[in-house]
């Protein structure tokens, strides 16, 4: 351990006993006074200084509380092991069944338009039963509407746990980034597709047409 | 003067069932010398061994769309007088604009009838369809 030492090299204690020897020399004991009296008068000013930095670090502790707690809400696991995968599981299966019910009715089609229409009667009969196949096949509605359900339910859980994640950004003055534009967007916008326009939007035939 | 039931048309969709809904509407129709392909790099290929008095292409297709396949059509001088229709869900103005500017001779958009097919069929050969 190093020994404080005066500008002249000697240690401090060392030094103030040879100035009591000066004639113009500070007593040792008053210098200790002064130090006592200079750390007395620094104290409320430390304790204040103490206070203030137990406030701010508190406060930063509750912010890391609230934000741990928000982030749980997200659940980004549940998200993405569970809802996702689930979500996409229900869209094959609305595809799938929209595609066998089309062929199914395109099949039955083709019979009838195929058909012996020399006998009216057989004709009549064979239509007929083959107007209940369609029927039959077009049951998939119902399934794939309760489908479609679900994964309206799954969007809506999905954008709640969304909505918790913009308030934190709000919250907490996050700048975003500017979101990244996918490769597979990139190569659509350069190639003109955009996919069905919803009712109301896009050009109408009509006005198509006016423009040949 | 009516349509020639003989043309060669040139389907191309990546959906297998509107293939078939076409193909369908067309034999309605009459036409039944119906050749199909499931995107425009495949069409091009059927276009090396035989031509085609139309082609009935959609637009978004992998990996080569309908829009790509029309801009090669009109590039090549021995294809570039085939008739081309586009039947499509792709409905942005822009869109429609770019096909026609590449030299599309009709625009068709899904759902359509086969009432809207005959029409066009008529608008671009200036025939009727008996």
């Amino acid at each position: 351990m190093s020994v404080a030492t005066a500008s002249d090299g000697a240690p401090f204690a060392q030094q103030a006993e040879l100035d009591s020897n000066a004639d113009n020399a500070i007593p040792l004991r008053e210098v200790i006074s002064m130090a006592e009296k200079v750390t007395a008068a620094l104290k409320p000013l430390v304790r204040s200084l103490d206070k203030a930095m137990y406030r701010e670090l508190k406060d930063m502790l509750d912010s890391i509380e609230a934000l741990r707690g928000d982030l749980s809400k997200v659940d980004p696991d549940d998200i993405f092991s569970r809802r996702i995968p689930e979500m996409g599981r229900e869209l094959s299966a609305i595809v799938s069944a929209t595609e066998v019910a089309t062929n199914s009715i395109m099949n039955i089609a083709e019979q009838v338009l195929a058909a012996d229409k020399s006998d009216p009667a057989a004709y009549g009969a064979l239509v007929e039963q083959h107007m209940m196949a369609i029927f039959e096949a077009c049951t998939f509605q119902d399934l794939t509407g309760q489908r479609v359900t679900r994964v309206i339910q799954t969007i809506e859980v999905i954008e709640e746990r969304i909505e918790v994640l913009c308030r934190m950004i709000e919250n907490n003055q996050i700048t975003p980034t500017a979101s990244k534009v996918s490769d597979t967007e990139k190569r659509n916008r350069a190639r003109l597709v955009k996919g069905p326009a919803n009712q109301g939007e896009g050009i109408s035939q009509d006005a198509i047409d006016s423009m040949f | 003067m009516t349509l020639d039931k003989n043309m060669r048309i040139l389907i191309v969709d990546d959906y297998a069932t509107m293939l078939r809904i076409l193909r369908n509407l067309l034999k309605q129709l009459g036409f039944e010398n119906v050749h199909d392909a499931s995107d425009g790099k495949e069409a091009l290929r059927r276009f090396e061994t035989c031509r085609y008095d139309l082609v009935i292409s959609d637009w978004n297709m992998e990996p080569m769309t309908g829009f790509e396949l029309l801009k090669a059509v009109r590039a090549n001088p021995e294809t570039a007088g085939t008739k081309f229709i586009m039947i499509t869900a792709e409905s942005a103005t822009e869109n429609v604009i770019a096909a026609k500017r590449a030299g599309v001779d009709n625009y068709i958009i899904k759902p359509f009838t086969t009432e809207v097919l005959r029409g066009k069929l008529e608008a671009v050969f200036h025939q009727q369809v008996a």
